[in-house]
């Protein structure tokens, strides 16, 4: 997995194209792989405490992030936090905090006992509004998704299911309607070529570095429209630039990676010996199963415009380490 | 395994497969977009990445008969300027400015504009191939040359009213440069430059050539050579004659291809502007339209032998000096009359009321019918930009007067083109021959013919006999009658004079004539036919007669070694006389009134000079020979 995992990220380096990210991105590269080494080996991260404690702190950093001079501003959303240059998203910490606080309480569920209980989604909301705030809604997503596949897996009943997505549909229009600029994402969405320099841009452009390149791409180095036609080639719309370069086949060989490590994280986490660690690693593998599929939707116009990160790929200090640390702590529960 | 239920591996079983679904689905859209809509999406893609610095390709030529190049094309390189590549405008504009000595401030807010790339037209805009060295020498950054043409013109004026001209971005806008634009114009080559979404040029992305495709070339079936005596013949005839226009057309009448067409005052193409649209927008052997006059009497003169209702040399004719239509007395140019002659001599007279009793003969369907069959009242078809139909009577207006008229070639309005068709039709068998200007389309890089022109037969008019007939008739005329000025020794010359008044706003403008000649060589076997009209000729020396058939009669000559037209032994000798009647003595008018004059309605075509109440001074003097097109002058005491 980590052989996979590194070669995937060792050509990520080189789509990025500039160098000061380059150099960036080997900086956290190498601290995600440290960090990832040391985790998957601390025994003291399999104690349930540990994690109800990483869960609110998780909740304070989301509350800290909110206030105006703590949290920083960008992109039009207040997810930042740090000092400097240094700054970390709160919000991917709580991803995991929150799937593994889950997991701890669907494990303590005694036979006999109700499987649906109050405290599961109150777990979920409460970081879900929190981040809702700032906002971030393709972390909520990815939240919220990851959690309630998790509630499926703990034998939730499939009515509750069909409800909530209902409710989910409702929800989404409740959305909508509460800011205008997801609205104007999803007409983008339907038809990006009718305001192909407005609401549409990203996606048309993405499908201009997408369509030309055919079933081998431009070939490495070559894709054109990282040359600014593209926003944040090296972050949202990597998988664009990967796909203009190494086209079709090789953005196939990208997924099969993805479907791979998939398959392998539910695997192990099958192998597990313990309700707690299956629940937990089903948890963390789906969530980044979930980015990889909402990012890769988004960059090929099967899913409206929505900032996430491809997992291991983008750019970007706090996604790398924490998918790393997500690896890491696959890994170290799977070890039991 | 014991702890993880059935249940729980079920479920996670099929979110495995929904995820599986959703990568069947990526891959499904990601083969649409990549393959699917592969082209579409790459052509849109290839627009939004480069800034063209165009290579523009070359207009198409237009050559003669034989090759010889009448328009071509002059590298004039036009600049274009990339906004965003350099920041130091001001420095850019100096340096542009003063190697093209224009205004600084004009060129700079040019370059100012914010746009991806800026075309620095007019200021810019086909300059030197020197200037454009001296710039490209400077290495400013963000300054692109691009290739561009304007057209050139070896022959200056030379065919300038039938050639028209091309606009700033070398668009045919008159004449054949308009007419055939679309073949002319190629597809124009370009230098895509990469760049990134703000303009900056890509140094690792490899510019590319699109490729362009020069003009198709116009092969005319004009004989430059002839063309080019055509035109000094007839300016030299302008300015003797001090006349408002004049025009000329040389044609093989065997085939209706042009050899020459001209028309006067000209212009030079290449500054257009300078004159009047009149002058570019009006071909005039095609534009015009007036009342022929006599040249129209031989196509009465063929139908009538067509149709088997005179014999020239037996029947006979007596001219009293008019003939009455209806109660119309229609008079004959020679007022004292030609009293009694042959219809060979009628023709060689010109004596109008010989063709009216022609033009009965026939019959007034039957000369309509004729008149229509050659291809008068309608376009000729020639191609030639702007070309007039001419208006004729309708067969319900056509009464025994608009038949006598019309007889002798008055009350109907045609173009020369259409004059020169028909009489083509008449001495070359009988034939009647589209006229048409476009020889070949030539592919320039490959030689191909694109577009061959043949000769195409309309109908057959008349049997070879009667035309034998006719052209022997006129070549009497020029022998002995009122086209004498156009014999030429061996030649063998043949036609007929005409004198037409103009019509303004329905009404004959007095002193106001357009003179022509419509001749033709050798007459056993014509290979040339050349009509001239001179528009109002001022000069007070020279006769009416004396005016056009000189200029076919020097065409003709300088033609004949250019189509290899041999002198001949047999010919009619100049000062055999055939007919008498060929003048007629001038009445004194000194010391008349214009009323008095007006009222009496002599024959003659009487030009006025000044204004007052008495003519003070006549030329030619009183009692002098005249002839049938000779216009007379009158001089007023104010």
């Amino acid at each position: 997995m980590f052989i996979y995992s590194a070669g995937t990220y060792w050509s990520s380096i080189h789509y990025i194209g500039q160098t000061p990210f380059y150099i960036k991105q080997g900086i956290y590269f190498v601290i995600a792989v440290i960090s990832c080494l040391v985790v998957m080996n601390m025994k003291v991260l399999q104690k349930p405490k540990v994690w109800v404690f990483f869960y609110w702190v998780s909740i304070f950093l989301l509350i800290a992030v909110l206030i105006p001079g703590i949290g920083i501003v960008r992109n039009g959303s207040q997810s930042w936090i740090g000092v400097g240059s240094l700054t970390v998203q709160p919000a991917e910490l709580a991803k995991i905090t929150t799937l593994i606080y889950l997991s701890i309480l669907l494990a303590n569920g005694k036979a006999g006992q109700r499987i649906v209980q109050w405290k599961h989604f109150l777990v979920i909301i409460l970081p879900s509004l929190l981040i809702m705030l700032q906002p971030d809604f393709g972390a909520v997503f990815i939240l919220v998704a990851a959690a309630f596949l998790l509630l499926f897996i703990a034998q939730y009943p499939v009515k509750l299911y069909l409800i909530l997505i209902l409710t989910g549909i409702v929800g989404l229009v409740a959305l909508i309607a509460a800011a205008p600029y997801r609205l104007k994402r999803i007409e983008a969405f339907l038809n990006p070529w009718a305001d192909a320099l407005g609401s549409g841009f990203q996606a048309v452009q993405s499908l201009l570095a997408i369509g030309p390149a055919g079933l081998f791409g431009h070939g490495f180095l070559e894709s054109r429209q990282k040359y600014l036609y593209l926003p944040e080639p090296q972050n949202d719309f990597i998988f664009s630039i990967i796909l203009e370069e190494i086209g079709l086949l090789g953005g196939m060989g990208l997924l099969l990676i993805f479907a791979c490590f998939l398959l392998s994280g539910y695997k192990l986490a099958l192998a597990c010996n313990s309700q707690l660690h299956f629940y937990i690693i089903c948890g963390l593998t789906t969530t980044i199963a979930i980015q990889a599929c909402l990012n890769i939707g988004v960059v090929i116009n099967l899913l409206p415009v929505t900032g996430v990160t491809l997992p291991f790929i983008s750019y970007g200090g706090t996604s790398l380490l924490v998918v790393w640390l997500t690896v890491a702590l696959v890994l170290n529960f799977s070890k039991e | 395994m014991k702890w993880v239920s059935k249940k729980s591996k079920k479920r996670l079983t099929w979110i495995a497969i929904a995820f599986v679904l959703y990568g069947v689905a990526i891959f499904v859209k990601l083969v649409y977009v990549q393959l699917v809509q592969y082209n579409e999406l790459s052509t849109i893609a290839k627009q939004s990445w480069d800034r063209e610095i165009p290579f523009n390709s070359e207009r198409g030529k237009i050559v003669d008969r034989n090759g010889e190049v009448i328009v071509s094309n002059e590298l004039a390189p036009t600049l274009y300027f990339m906004p965003s590549q350099n920041k130091e405008k001001e420095q850019v504009a100096d340096a542009i400015a003063n190697v093209l000595n224009k205004d600084r401030a004009a060129i700079l807010k040019r370059l100012e504009q914010k746009v991806s790339i800026v075309k620095l037209a007019p200021e810019g805009q086909n300059i030197t191939y020197e200037q454009a060295v001296e710039i490209q020498q400077k290495q400013i950054p963000g300054l692109y040359t691009g290739v561009d043409y304007v057209r050139h013109y070896p022959n200056g004026n030379l065919l300038a009213r039938f050639l028209g001209f091309t606009g700033v971005d070398n668009q045919g806008l008159a004449g054949i440069e308009y007419e055939y634009d679309k073949l002319l114009t190629g597809s124009d080559a370009a230098v895509r430059l990469f760049t990134d979404a703000k303009g900056i040029a890509l140094d690792n992305a490899n510019d590319e050539w699109k490729e362009g495709k020069d003009g198709a070339t116009l092969q005319l079936t004009i004989n430059l050579e002839i063309q080019k005596n055509v035109e000094r013949a007839l300016s030299e005839a302008m300015i003797q004659n001090d006349a408002d226009q004049a025009l000329a057309i040389a044609m093989n009448p065997k085939t209706g291809e042009i050899l020459a067409l001209a028309s006067y005052p000209t212009y030079d193409p290449a500054n257009f502007a300078e004159v009047e649209p009149a002058i570019y927008n009006r071909n005039l052997p095609v534009f015009m339209s007036y009342e022929p006059g006599s040249t129209f009497k031989i196509i009465t003169l063929s139908a009538a032998i067509e149709e088997g209702v005179v014999d020239l040399e037996k029947d006979q004719f007596y001219d009293p000096g008019f003939t009455m239509v209806e109660g119309a007395r229609l008079r004959c140019w020679n007022r004292s009359g030609h009293k009694d002659q042959t219809f060979l001599e009628v023709v060689q007279n010109s004596c109008n009321p010989g063709f009216v009793e022609l033009g009965q003969r026939v019959g007034s369907a039957k000369l309509l019918e004729y008149i229509h069959r050659f291809g008068f009242g309608k376009k000729t078809g020639s191609n030639i930009a702007g070309e007039a139909s001419g208006i004729l009577f309708t067969e319900d207006n056509f009464g025994p007067v608009e038949h006598a008229t019309t007889s002798f070639g008055q009350g109907i309005s045609v173009t020369p083109i259409q004059q020169m068709q028909a009489v083509a039709a008449v001495i070359n068998g009988g034939t009647l021959y589209q006229p048409y200007v476009i020889s070949k389309v030539i592919d320039p890089n490959t030689n191909e013919v694109l577009i061959q022109n043949e000769p195409i037969v309309k109908e057959q008019i008349v049997s070879e006999k009667t035309s034998s007939i006719v052209r022997n008739a006129l070549e009497t005329v020029v022998a002995n009658g009122s086209g004498r000025h156009a014999y030429r020794d061996g030649l063998r010359v043949a036609g007929k004079t005409g004198t037409a008044q103009k019509v303004e706003n329905g009404r004959y403008k007095d002193g106001d004539y357009i003179v022509s000649f419509i001749g033709f060589a050798p007459a056993n076997d014509p290979e040339i036919l050349v009509y001239v009209a001179i528009d109002h000729p001022k000069s007070a020396l020279q006769f009416g007669s004396v005016i056009a058939a000189p200029v076919v009669g020097q065409i003709i000559e300088d033609a004949a070694p250019i189509l290899n037209i041999e002198k001949q032994q047999e010919q009619l000798d100049k000062k055999y006389v055939w007919g008498d009647q060929l003048t007629t003595r001038l009445t004194n008018f000194v010391g008349q009134s214009p009323k008095e004059i007006t009222t009496y309605m002599y024959p003659y075509k009487i030009e006025w000079h000044g204004t007052g109440s008495k003519v003070v001074e006549q030329i030619p003097i009183a009692n002098s020979l005249i002839h049938e097109d000779d216009v007379i002058h009158l001089y007023l005491d104010d």
